[in-house]
């Protein structure tokens, strides 16, 4: 099957779905309730996400919003801040072509 | 100049899917579905009726370039990850070297830089060789690396996000004069402040995760740097196989391309402990992915921690 990357105004409008879902299931993966979260939160030096949990949150993601995301791009910028991964996931989210 | 002559290696055949590993383990289906999702591990082998014995004679006997050279072998060193892996007074590497005609030899066990281990007994075979004084009038003195561990407990068949554990294993002559692969430079890194569990330990395993693809892009430029080179003169890097993501995200910081390190095993073999770096070498091979005069890179890192890079003329 082939696959294509979101066009810009694609990921645009897919982004602020992408903060929510990451909100909802940031307290599933780490298994505690995160309050305030907020785009600047730090993912690993606040909330102590390591890479695995980083990646089970991207297949939380996928799941929940039925998108597929390119990880090989991932950087440490990328998980820095909740909306960095934000960020990230909005422009590497791919679809069924 | 160490150089290694000849290396064969040996996967078992029994495959087993690495949703079958976790659910022995008893992972949850999202730490089980990243493996194959993120991390390129799709599968491993084990052989669950073999011996450690079995599993080394294996990789021995299909090293041709031994035979009927046995004498000449001085020095035989099996490189392992675990420190302990049978209980006193069993010695399968004696084992092994009676039975191979090498009793003569000195053996011994390399150890301490865990899955980083293979690329300093392959040195320490070169220091022992060239420490003899007499390598100018011996020139056929050989010394045996051997690699390859049983996944047999928790710890061995698993790291937590990261990685699976299979069985393998490989035989590496090492000579001071050989023509095949020469050693240019050997870089090793050791930074004890990772040494400990990591699942025990969250602030340290944070840590490490942060500092590993620096330590390691490290390693290997401490090694080309000792070689005089770039990585711009480095065809081939064979790697450890602990996942796919990380090599990719590795190559993207050093400026080299994915497809030029040799992934294609990661997701048949998994993570073979010491061994990989020497399977994707007979990979390499076979494929003719390595020409005369081709420079490749074999780089490793280990748990504890250690982060090593090696630079080979073929």
């Amino acid at each position: 099957m082939d696959h294509q990357t979101l066009t810009s105004p694609e990921s645009a409008e897919l982004r602020p779905r992408v903060f929510d879902s990451i909100t909802q299931l940031l307290p599933k993966v780490l298994g505690r309730e995160i309050p305030a979260m907020s785009e600047d939160m730090k993912l690993m030096s606040e909330l102590g996400m390591r890479s695995a949990s980083m990646l089970e949150l991207l297949l939380e993601i996928e799941d929940d919003l039925e998108i597929q995301i390119e990880v090989e791009d991932i950087d440490d910028a990328a998980m820095t801040s909740v909306g960095d991964l934000a960020d990230f996931v909005a422009g590497h989210a791919i679809i069924d072509g | 100049m160490t150089a290694i002559e000849a290396v064969a290696s040996y996967v078992p055949e029994q495959r087993v899917s690495v949703e079958e590993v976790a659910g022995r383990l008893g992972l949850t289906a999202m730490q089980t579905r990243l493996f194959r999702r993120f991390l390129g591990l799709a599968e491993i082998r084990l052989d669950p009726d073999g011996s450690l014995l079995d599993l080394l004679s294996a990789a021995v006997s299909r090293l041709a370039e031994l035979r009927g050279r046995e004498r000449l072998v001085r020095y035989v060193l099996y490189a392992r990850a675990m420190p302990v892996v049978e209980p006193y007074p069993v010695n399968t590497l004696r084992e092994l070297c009676e039975a191979f005609g090498l009793g003569h030899a000195v053996s011994f066990t390399v150890t301490h830089h865990a899955c980083a281990t293979g690329l300093l007994a392959v040195d320490v075979a070169g220091r022992l060789l060239a420490g003899d004084g007499d390598a100018d009038s011996d020139a056929g003195a050989l010394a045996l690396v051997l690699t390859g561990e049983k996944a047999f407990t928790r710890d061995a068949q698993y790291v937590p996000g990261t990685s699976v554990f299979g069985e393998g294993a490989a035989a590496c002559l090492v000579s001071l004069h050989g023509a095949r692969d020469q050693v240019l430079a050997y870089a090793s890194s050791i930074r004890g402040e990772f040494d400990g569990r990591l699942d025990a330990a969250p602030e340290m395993a944070s840590r490490f995760e942060k500092e590993y693809p620096a330590s390691l892009a490290e390693a290997i430029a401490a090694a080309l740097s000792q070689a005089g080179m770039s990585l711009a003169d480095i065809s081939l890097i064979l790697p450890h196989n602990v996942n796919a993501l990380s090599w990719q995200r590795l190559g993207r910081r050093i400026g080299f391309p994915a497809d030029r390190v040799l992934l294609s095993n990661v997701p048949v073999t998994g993570h073979a402990f010491c061994a990989d770096a020497f399977i994707n070498y007979t990979t390499a091979a076979d494929r003719g992915l390595l020409r005369p005069g081709s420079r490749y890179l074999l780089a490793a890192a280990g748990l504890g921690a250690t982060f090593s890079a090696m630079v080979v003329e073929h």
